[in-house]
């Protein structure tokens, strides 16, 4: 919205002094947070700030670069597994891992890529539907991934630190979630973003003009990959346990929802997404308590419904909310948010 | 030798419930460009629906199936009036998200209602009895539903290529603006096309639900079904049904001669190579993007 | 300006609040008890979700019967649908917001398993997890006491008495791609190779598939005169249907988790008819005295009225019984410690299932903590009834 003067300014970080400070307390706010909160809200924090890094992943894909897939619980599985068996099968230490396994879902993410050089829309979300289960059954097959006892996550040292509660593993995340998000922030300002983006408006002018095609639609394949590989290993410290039946294709479209629903191609949307799906979905399985309403509910379902299906309430809601979002708001949240800054700019005209 | 024959005798058994929401698929997507995720669900609330119908007011089974068909067409004109008209300006990951939430609401609104339990669908012909034809055996209820799906295709396939209703579909797909203005009602024929594509769905859900009623039912079938329908063409109605046939038949004979495990990865792994192939799909004309 | 608005909505979105601790013993209070469960009450497992609602009907009652030593049980049950992100996110926000005295059984071997380790952390009782797995007891650990017999336990039941008392030979088996239809293979093959015979086929499936041609094509081509079916209620009762369509009839078996006749009679149309499972509860039709007070006291009064009075949802009592025994004996004076030695003393308890009993904590024996190891066959007859073809036998 304000004046750029030179490219310099375009793709800086911190537009101004003023940026860095609310960063700064945001910075402090998010590391403070611990000490204040109870050790269930760390977990929901944890749980969300997972689901963000993958979301912003996605929409480096779906978002940017124009692409689908509807498979990235599979990526998700890969870091999951993948972390947890270098460090228990090759010794590894977690830092070591977690990137490892992120490195190998990326490889992944490149065959993957390579189909959508060729499938555009549904073609290209069956593709990727296909990939996601097939991950789901090889590893519900192969022995050496615990098959469908599931794996038990080990703990985590770095160096003397040994982490083993929520909120210890709380800082960890919270550092890797930051500097992860401000790459990608990087990563779209360059000359890399700007091919992506190239490629989703217009990908044959794009090719015309000099952009790789092949190489940059891999490219974003394998880096949204990888971030999800990272959430996937992430993912199985924060549940301690993992096994091939969590990594459906419910997830998948949950990731899908979360960016779209957030706003495509915009980072604070797929964050903003992220955090609102996931919460929806953990609070709302106590949609009975809440004070009238609840009463109200139980009521009709005595008499019209059956009281034993009453927790299927919470998918008639959060459906309900999705829709609602979108219908009004094709732009996602990040939309509502730019609207309501538009709105407030010339107020009270 | 007679396995193998029972094997693709089979594989036309399941492609055929396949072939029937491959098809649904196909019509939605042939006007309104989206694949609508729902479509599993809007069966599911049919099948539920005529269920109900049958066991709670005792209605003769005709006219049950006859009411739950209709159900089926004014909930699917209902969902394309009041939610997918209201999208403004829709990109069409908005539009699959809308889609998603709505097969949540409706599954919720059917686990709701109906418990969880698993129920049986009163139908007149036992799910489980079979015709011999020497040693191959096919159940009635699976030669009943080849005999919907492939009737189903041709009605509608002769319906959409000679048929007026079925020209202004091709118009307004192709292209709206200049079918309204030639006089093509298009918000009408959305609506129309979603009421027959819901319609196909209850049938297939009708079908399925002899041997297995419960509200995840159409989940598999769903998803088979979409990616039978990208297989072959996700605007050709003969090429999902003969997809969801080929489909039905790779996943028998791999697992009954290779392995069961693996069946399903197989026959994404099958699609995924003819995609490499065909991008758009087996029988569906490869529109070359226009710079 | 951006980053303030995240401030505002992670701010906004985590209220943050500290829940003074007014509890002596946690979750104990003078007038109160907590004890939570968590069940799939919605998504693909919600047939089960009948379990935590029978212990619901069951504190309900003992409740309004003066309660124990003058507390109320405060019942705590949410939904996780099955899914063990949600179990965590629900057994912490409880354990740590109101504070749970003990959790009571909980369906699902990969939901509990996702918490076994918090729960075992913090000291929190456990009693009777509604899933016959190993992992509960294999290591045992000290606050975890397993009610439900175990699953390889069962298989070695069925087949013995299929090979012993119906001469059968060759033995295939069918079963669900996970933990749980393992723990049945495995027993079945153990019992079989000590009489000195192989399983003709297995055949494994998984919770998705919904053309299960090929899985019995494949046991037919076996030729197996007795088929094992460890797998889900659906699968069951489409694989005795398609098998009955192809005129392939051999003598099926099944594990508790399909021992509901009435519901397996009607969901095959009939086709369930002779076919014996194994069980771990008395039979709901039956006269056996505790099962008649239930039906009557617990299930008629609180029970909502689409409710079915099957295994499923007096295995919300049975597996509870021993907990509420235990708190009894404990006496006004309660805390964690006692509790746990109270479960300890438990020996030779008849409720609504088999013999439960428990020894003091021995961390190479898993019957300090595997309570039940009994199990009885049935038999199932025209109109969903049961005809008892053993009496209760021990399986270890």
């Amino acid at each position: 919205m304000d004046m750029k003067r030179d490219y310099y300014e375009d793709v800086r970080l911190f537009s101004s002094p003023a940026v860095v400070f609310w960063f700064v307390v945001l910075l402090g706010a998010l590391y403070l947070f611990p000490l204040f909160a109870e050790n269930y809200y760390v977990y929901v924090a944890n749980y969300i700030a997972i689901n963000i890094i993958v979301a912003t992943g996605l929409n480096l894909l779906v978002g940017y670069t124009g692409q689908i897939s509807l498979g990235h619980a599979g990526f998700f599985a890969i870091g999951a597994y993948g972390t947890i068996i270098l460090m228990a099968k090759a010794g590894l230490p977690f830092l070591l891992a977690l990137p490892c396994a992120a490195l190998i879902a990326a490889g992944f993410g490149f065959f993957l890529g390579l189909p959508s050089l060729r499938l555009e829309g549904p073609y290209l979300a069956i593709a990727t539907l296909g990939f996601g289960l097939t991950i789901t059954q090889v590893i519900g097959r192969v022995e050496l991934f615990g098959g469908r006892e599931g794996l038990h996550a080990p703990d985590i040292t770095i160096g003397p630190w040994i982490i083993d509660t929520d909120k210890e593993f709380y800082i960890l995340l919270i550092t890797l979630t930051i500097f992860l998000l401000l790459f990608m922030r990087n990563l779209i300002r360059t000359r890399v973003g700007r091919a992506f983006i190239a490629i989703r408006d217009a990908d044959i002018a794009a090719s015309t003009m000099g952009v790789n095609i092949l190489y940059y639609k891999t490219l974003a394949f394998a880096v949204s990959a990888f971030y999800a590989g990272i959430g996937g290993g992430l993912y199985a410290f924060v549940l301690k346990f993992i096994e091939p039946e969590i990594f459906t294709l419910m997830m998948s479209i949950m990731f899908l929802a979360m960016v779209v629903v957030g706003g495509l191609g915009s980072m604070m949307g797929s964050i903003a997404g992220a955090t609102l799906l996931c919460w929806l979905d953990l609070k709302l399985r106590n949609i009975l308590s809440i004070p009238y309403i609840g009463d109200w509910l139980e009521h009709l379902s005595k008499n019209w419904f059956s009281i034993t299906g009453v927790s299927n309430i919470q998918f008639i809601v959060f459906g309900t909310i999705m829709i609602l979002i979108m219908l009004f708001e094709p732009l996602g949240l990040f939309g509502v948010w730019i609207r309501t800054k538009k709105y407030w700019r010339t107020w009270p005209f | 030798m007679t396995d193998l024959i029972q094997m693709i005798v089979s594989g036309i058994a399941t492609g055929s419930s396949y072939a029937l929401m491959g098809l649904a698929m196909v019509i939605i997507y042939k006007t309104s460009e989206v694949p609508n995720f729902a479509q599993g669900e809007m069966a599911l609330i049919s099948s539920f629906f005529a269920m109900m119908l049958l066991t709670s007011f005792n209605l003769n089974v005709y006219l049950a199936f006859s009411l739950a068909f209709l159900f089926a067409a004014v909930l699917g004109c209902f969902l394309e009036f009041a939610v997918l008209r209201r999208a403004k300006e829709p990109n069409v990951l908005g539009m699959i998200v809308i889609t998603i939430g709505i097969e949540m609401v409706i599954l919720g609104f059917v686990s709701w209602k109906f418990g969880a339990e698993q129920k049986t669908m009163p139908f007149p012909i036992d799910p489980y009895d079979s015709l011999f034809i020497g040693d191959i055996f096919l159940k009635k209820l699976d030669i009943l539903t080849l005999v919907s799906a492939l009737g189903l295709m041709v009605v509608l396939f002769v319906f959409f290529r000679f048929s007026k209703l079925g020209l202004a579909m091709k118009a307004t797909q192709q292209n709206s603006v200049a079918a309204r203005i030639v006089g093509v009602r298009t918000n009408r024929i959305l609506m129309t096309t979603w009421g027959i594509s819901s319609l196909v769905g209850a049938v297939a859900g009708l079908l399925i639900s002899p041997t297995i009623m419960h509200p995840y039912m159409m989940w598999d079938p769903m998803l088979k079904g979409f990616a039978a329908a990208v297989m072959g063409g996700m605007t050709s109605l003969p090429g999902a049904v003969v997809a969801a046939y080929m489909l039905g038949i790779i996943e028998n004979l791999f697992g009954g001669y290779i392995s069961i495990e693996f069946k399903t990865v197989v026959a994404f792994v099958i699609i995924v190579a003819v995609l490499c192939f065909k991008p758009s799909g087996l029988f569906a004309r490869h529109y070359v993007k226009k710079v | 300006m951006k980053k303030s608005f995240m401030l505002l909505v992670v701010s906004l979105a985590f209220v943050l609040s500290l829940a003074p601790n007014l509890f002596a013993e946690v979750g104990v209070t003078d007038t109160e008890i907590h004890i939570g469960q968590w069940g799939p009450q919605t998504g693909p497992a919600a047939a089960w979700g009948s379990v935590a609602r029978g212990t619901g009907a069951y504190f309900q009652w003992i409740n309004d019967n003066g309660g124990i030593h003058g507390r109320k049980i405060v019942y705590h049950m949410f939904d996780d649908g099955y899914n063990p992100a949600k179990t965590v996110a629900g057994v912490k926000e409880l354990q740590e917001g109101t504070g749970i005295f003990a959790w009571a059984s909980g369906v699902g071997t990969s939901p509990g398993m996702a918490v076994k380790d918090y729960l075992a952390q913090n000291n929190v009782p456990w009693v009777g997890p509604a899933a016959g797995s190993l992992n509960w007891v294999n290591p045992p650990q000290r606050n975890l006491f397993a009610v439900y017999p175990l699953y390889d336990g069962e298989a070695k039941a069925l087949v013995r008495y299929a090979v012993e008392k119906m001469g059968k030979k060759k033995v295939a088996v069918a079963y669900l791609n996970d933990e749980y239809g393992k723990n049945g293979l495995r027993g079945a093959q153990e019992e079989l190779k000590a009489h000195g015979l192989k399983t003709v086929a297995e055949v494994s499936f998984e919770a998705a598939d919904s053309d299960l041609n090929p899985h019995v094509m494949k046991l037919k081509q076996s030729e197996a005169d007795m088929v094992l079916l460890w797998t889900t209620v659906t699968h069951a009762a489409k694989v005795v249907g398609i098998s009955k369509a192809m005129k392939f009839e051999p003598q099926f078996m099944s594990t508790s988790t399909c021992s509901d006749f009435p519901l397996m009679m009607s969901i095959t149309k009939g086709t369930w008819e002779g076919v014996i499972c194994a069980t771990f509860g008395e039979l709901p039709d039956s006269d056996y005295p505790a099962i008649i007070k239930y039906k009557k006291e617990v299930f008629d009064k609180y029970a909502a009225k689409e409710e079915r009075w099957g295994i499923f949802y007096y295995a919300g009592i049975l597996f509870v019984e021993p907990m509420i025994e235990a708190l009894k004996n404990v006496g006004p004076d309660l805390t964690r410690e006692k509790f746990i030695t109270e479960m300890e003393k438990i020996k030779g308890f008849k409720g609504l299932g088999a013999e439960v009993n428990f020894k003091p904590f021995d961390k190479n024996d898993m019957y300090s903590r595997q309570g039940a190891s009994q199990t009885f066959l049935i038999q199932c007859l025209a109109e969903g009834k049961a005809k008892k073809l053993t009496e209760w036998m021990d399986i270890k």
